[in-house]
């Protein structure tokens, strides 16, 4: 089932390493203001398509179509997305304080977010701190944090929660959930169900590098349909 | 609200900290200001003691250029930091944001990869400028010991050596985009390096086709510069090099594009790199900025020598490891060059030292030909190629002046606090710097 407003439509893409089939032939629509969960086993191609969709990985085939049927150009789809990945440490010398404020400046972010981003995400704390000296989660939080200030109206996040506890999990998801309110899209990669099933009210089901399922699975046990699928 | 400084400002401003914050950076300021001591201390002394110091007999005075004496050696240690240390902070720079993952975030920025790439090519060319100082110092330094210096010969100087990085920095930008991990970077960017010389060999060796090629290589342009003598077709081409280079890393630097496509694209580039190269080559346009004119006949020689207006064909048998080829081409032919760009030199030999040739009656001899005249001559001296080409000419040789003649600026004046300067301060003033901004 698709969402009620579609910004964008994902058709037929596709990927190969050599001859490896990473995504075959993967369809399905992200709406506007919604948080949509892509979801699936180790190595089904989730960051695999992230990347494809984000650009930073040619992809072998399939379009990437606007709301009215137009493809989306290159230039278009860095105005409309922006991928974060997961594992980076980027600018590891500089502090977490300098990489906020250089994500609102390089990426056209807007500063007056910046306060409530910090809060949101807890980083307060380590926004003096080189952001190579963090640990897991708190370079997580830092990398969300450059994600949330960056002005595309997509947000494409690799695991978003992997390096977490319990408590920030949900201090996450919260302003996730609330920052998709405003009607900022949030595509989130998740391979714990149990988050995933938390946060988003949408999802992509991914298995052997094909769309396996798509929609909200209401009334459903996720993890049910999960194991149904892949 | 958005951020008040542009999108550039803030790229240059992350790759400048990106810069300050690498370790190679920092050890290779650390290590180019004893570099430079060295080659300026020595200089200075073995200047003064030919100067007279020390009761020594003093030279001969048109010796004593400070261009060949002092700054050609005193320079020749930053030519030593841009091939051995400046690689490895270039491939820091633009590899380190493939290593972080920072390049998977930069890369879905609207300004292209060739933007980037420039904007990375700068900020390396700024640290290399503020490595520059160590010189700098010898040229203050040289100042207070009373020496004097000709700005033009320094601007040269400086100039081929900013080159010669410009050249260093944009290999190793292409190194560090096309290969995988850094380690593989510096091996190529050495790689290539070392593959220069091999070309200076071969050049020496077998001269021909090799040595004009050669003539375009790293250190014979630094050479150059270091004498003096800029070359437009130098310029043009060191330029047209590093605008390629940086090209062929902006083309690695998009990840998001199939790896078969930009290998054509790197195919497509290096056929227009090999035609702009050709063309680079054709400017005759030269200029002598030492003070001693050490790349020019004297002008009343060359207003002379402009009088030719026909083709004037030169052929010297003379092997490429021939002495007296050497100085045949260095002290007389390149200056004919720079008079009569039209001037067709052509060198025939048998063998590469021209040891086993001696026996040919020939060997030796360069035959010089206008306008279905010949003359044959055995010298290599610029007095014997000029009288040649005037008696072949038929124009009567200009009257010996003593306008040109360079009287020389001998200087017995020992290197005094340069070891403490270079050896002391330099580093004191780096690793202070170093741990300021560490602490910043």
């Amino acid at each position: 089932m698709g969402p009620a407003t579609p910004l964008l439509r994902i058709t037929n893409l596709t990927k190969r390493y050599g001859g490896l089939l990473a995504l075959s032939d993967v369809s399905f629509s992200i709406g506007k203001g919604e948080l949509l969960g892509l979801i699936g086993p180790n190595g089904s191609g989730k960051t695999t398509l992230f990347e494809c969709l984000g650009g930073v990985l040619p992809s072998d085939g399939g379009q990437v179509l606007r709301d009215d049927g137009r493809p989306l150009a290159a230039h278009e789809r860095r105005d409309l997305l922006f991928y974060l990945p997961d594992g980076i440490a980027p600018w590891p010398a500089q502090r977490v304080r300098w990489a906020l404020d250089f994500a609102i400046g390089f990426f056209g972010g807007d500063h007056s977010h910046r306060q409530d981003v910090i809060e949101r995400l807890a980083i307060a704390p380590f926004l003096d701190m080189p952001i190579g000296a963090l640990s897991k989660g708190q370079r997580k939080r830092a990398l969300l944090a450059i994600g949330l200030l960056t002005p595309q109206p997509i947000l494409l996040a690799d695991e978003p929660f992997d390096g977490l506890d319990l408590r920030q999990t949900r201090e996450v998801a919260q302003a996730l959930r609330d920052y998709a309110a405003q009607g900022r899209t949030m595509f989130l990669s998740i391979h714990q169900i149990a988050d995933a099933a938390r946060v988003c009210d949408r999802f992509v089901l991914l298995s052997g590098g094909r769309a396996v399922g798509e929609g909200t699975f209401d009334g459903r046990d996720l993890e049910e349909v999960f194991l149904a699928l892949t | 609200m958005r951020s008040r400084k542009s999108r550039a400002a803030w790229l240059l401003e992350k790759e400048w900290r990106e810069l300050l914050a690498s370790r190679a950076w920092w050890a290779f300021l650390l290590l180019i200001g004893p570099l430079v001591g060295v080659s300026f201390i020595d200089a200075v002394r073995t200047y003064a003691e030919a100067s007279g110091l020390n009761g020594t007999a003093a030279g001969v005075g048109e010796a004593f250029s400070p261009l060949i004496g002092v700054w050609a050696p005193t320079f020749s240690a930053c030519e030593l930091g841009a091939a051995f240390l400046l690689p490895f902070v270039a491939i820091r720079l633009v590899g380190g944001d493939k290593q972080s993952g920072a390049l998977k975030l930069e890369a879905q920025h609207p300004f292209s990869a060739f933007t980037r790439t420039s904007a990375k090519a700068l900020v390396l060319l700024a640290g290399w400028i503020i490595a520059s100082a160590a010189p700098f110092i010898a040229i203050v330094l040289w100042k207070v010991y009373g020496g004097t210096l000709h700005p033009p010969e320094i601007a040269s100087v400086v100039l081929g050596h900013l080159l010669n990085a410009g050249l260093v920095v944009a290999l190793a930008a292409a190194a560090a985009c096309v290969t995988e991990h850094p380690s593989t970077a510096a091996i190529v960017t050495l790689g290539v390096t070392v593959g220069t010389w091999i070309l200076n060999f071969a050049a020496a060796v077998h001269g021909g086709l090799w040595e004009r090629a050669a003539g375009y290589t790293p250190t014979a342009m630094v050479a150059d510069f270091q004498h003096g003598l800029v070359r437009a077709d130098v310029l043009l081409m060191a330029s047209a090099f590093i605008a390629a280079l940086l090209a062929l890393a902006a083309i690695w630097m998009r990840i998001g594009v199939p790896v078969r496509r930009r290998a054509y694209e790197s195919l497509a580039l290096a056929v227009v790199t090999v035609i702009g190269a050709s063309l680079c080559a054709v400017p005759a346009a030269s200029w002598d900025l030492s003070e001693n004119r050490a790349n020019s006949f004297p002008r009343a020689d060359e207003e002379a020598l402009r009088e030719i207006r026909r083709p004037l064909r030169i052929e010297a048998r003379l092997a490429p490891e021939d002495p007296r080829r050497f100085d045949l081409e260095h002290r007389a032919l390149s200056k004919l060059r720079r008079v009569l760009p039209g001037v067709q030199i052509s060198y025939v030999s048998a063998t590469s030292i021209g040891l086993f040739e001696q026996s040919n009656p020939h060997y030796g001899e360069i035959t010089y030909e206008l306008d279905g005249r010949t003359t044959v001559s055995r010298s290599t001296t610029v007095e014997g190629v000029l009288e040649a080409i005037y008696d072949l000419a038929g124009i009567a040789p200009p009257a010996p002046s003593d306008a040109d003649i360079f009287r020389g600026h001998p200087l017995a004046a020992p290197p005094n606090g340069a070891a403490l300067i270079f050896y002391g301060v330099w580093p004191a003033a780096v690793l202070g710097a170093s741990l300021a901004w560490r602490k910043q």
